[in-house]
């Protein structure tokens, strides 16, 4: 992620928070680069936007939008504490909210991947669970169910739908699973299917090893 | 207290309007006060099922309008003084009723009925959201089959989203003998993926076939056993804790033998 851009995640849905000094193409540019690079994580997802204290027009605003949606992405809320951002959010039928001014400087974002998100249900067919760090889930992610994380996943349950760890590109991501029969598993760039037919039951472990995904039954922590 | 119940299940062709049409008569039969909802608004069907098509003059998007009364849309059936059935319109089509309407029919409907059946149209759009807009529980119906479950599953997750509480599940067409020989799907293996609390197991029976073309209750056929099950279907949702049928299938064991015999031989 460029020092630009960071994703924060919380209860309430993920945040895409713009540098608010930079100048405007430049961020422009950024956040199209991370968006293309991080199509995995962004696809489909909800988020809301936090421009800071950068005061943007109706065109600007609807080139972000432009930017934003071209890539299957929606926007649930603006947040900026500038007022005429503000009233170009609702001109573009977009909800708009005030934001605190930025209290931290924007950082990049493979800080704020440790952050954990522990879930305890079933991920049900149709049901996406995405977040920008960890994911712990406790509960079975059903056919036709999704994971999403930035960092790694670990379910506490039988894995059966779609998987995808590392989705902002970190290679050193791992996806574990009592029961570990993905539709498809990714890591990072990686794609990879569940051999065909019944295998080993028992937990399992997933990573990348020499550019390829590699499934290990959990044998505790590897050393070295 | 009445309560409103929607039967749904995602996948169209799984026999929500069969259920719909035998829960209600069953219950009906029971000595309940019963009205059931057709709710597939455009492709309306229910009424053709309970035989009852050619006595509609007025349908669920005219009383929301407001060209007719409750009563004068509530159609008795033939048998029953105490069933009721609401038919959809057939020419509209969903975007004719509001989730925020439906709730108001429901209410209404409350007032003089024990149970309220909405059969609910295929899907997860708008008809489906109509439909569960006034329930206070959600039936799903499955077949053993990979793609019904699938669907089943993304509707438990929307009925847990808006809140309905868990629903529970029927498993419809189970065929013992496929089962037996592990090429269908066991009520088991549904279970296991839904995990939702299971209210009837019905088997697939030709003579849902026959009483469906006859515009007849299947559970009025005493030798049906899908009738016997949608009866004990009706008497679990009255909190009666009736076992479930053991769905056997001699002529499927028999055969099932003979064929490991055969197995073996070549």
């Amino acid at each position: 992620m460029s020092d630009l851009i960071s994703i924060k995640g919380g209860r309430e849905g993920l945040r895409l928070r713009l540098d608010d000094t930079a100048d405007w193409q430049v961020l422009i540019e950024a956040l199209k680069q991370q968006i293309t690079q991080n199509s995995g994580f962004f696809a489909g997802a909800r988020l809301t936007l936090e421009i800071g204290d950068r005061a943007i027009n109706d065109a600007q605003m609807s080139t972000l939008l432009d930017l934003i949606q071209h890539h299957g992405v929606q926007i649930e809320a603006l947040g900026a504490t500038a007022r005429e951002s503000r009233s170009a959010a609702r001109a573009s039928g977009v909800v708009a909210r005030p934001l605190p001014r930025y209290a931290e400087p924007t950082g990049p974002v493979q800080a704020s991947e440790s952050d954990g998100m522990l879930v305890t249900r079933t991920v049900r067919s149709g049901q996406v669970l995405r977040h920008h760090g960890h994911i712990t889930l406790i509960g079975d992610v059903n056919p036709g169910g999704e994971l999403i994380a930035g960092g790694s996943v670990v379910v506490w349950g039988r894995l059966r739908g779609l998987v995808h760890a590392g989705a902002l590109g970190n290679v050193e991501a791992v996806v574990c699973a009592l029961e570990l029969r993905p539709t498809q598993l990714r890591i990072a760039e990686q794609i990879t299917r569940a051999p065909e037919g019944a295998g080993k039951l028992g937990p399992e472990t997933a990573r990348i090893e020499d550019g390829q995904i590699v499934v290990e039954p959990w044998e505790g922590p590897k050393r070295g | 207290m009445a309560r409103v119940i929607t039967i749904t299940s995602g996948k169209g062709g799984v026999g929500k309007t069969t259920t719909t049409a035998n829960l209600g008569t069953a219950l009906a039969m029971q000595g309940a006060k019963v009205a059931v909802i057709d709710a597939d608004i455009g492709l309306r069907n229910l009424d053709v099922v309970m035989g009852l098509e050619n006595r509609i003059v007025y349908d669920l998007v005219d009383v929301v309008e407001g060209r007719a009364r409750l009563r004068q849309a509530l159609i008795k059936d033939k048998r029953l003084p105490e069933l009721c059935l609401m038919p959809a319109a057939q020419t509209r089509d969903k975007d004719a009723v509001s989730p925020q309407q439906m709730i108001e029919l429901t209410n209404q409907l409350r007032q003089e009925f024990d149970f309220v059946l909405i059969d609910s149209p295929a899907g997860i759009e708008g008809g489906f959201r109509n439909a569960i807009a006034g329930a206070d529980e959600v039936v799903i119906v499955t077949t053993p089959e990979v793609s019904a479950v699938r669907d089943a599953d993304r509707i438990v997750g929307l009925v847990e989203a808006a809140e309905k509480g868990p629903p529970h599940l029927i498993v419809n067409r189970i065929k013992p003998r496929l089962v037996s020989r592990g090429e269908m799907l066991s009520v088991e293996d549904v279970l296991e993926l839904l995990a939702i609390n299971l209210i009837g197991i019905v088997p697939d029976d030709e003579a849902i076939v026959t009483s469906t073309n006859r515009g007849e209750a299947v559970v009025y056929d005493q030798g049906s056993l899908a009738g016997r099950a949608f009866l004990n279907v009706a008497r679990r949702l009255g909190g009666e804790d009736v076992p479930f049928m053991a769905i056997t299938d001699q002529q499927g064991v028999l055969e099932w033998l003979f064929g490991m015999i055969g197995r073996r031989r070549s």
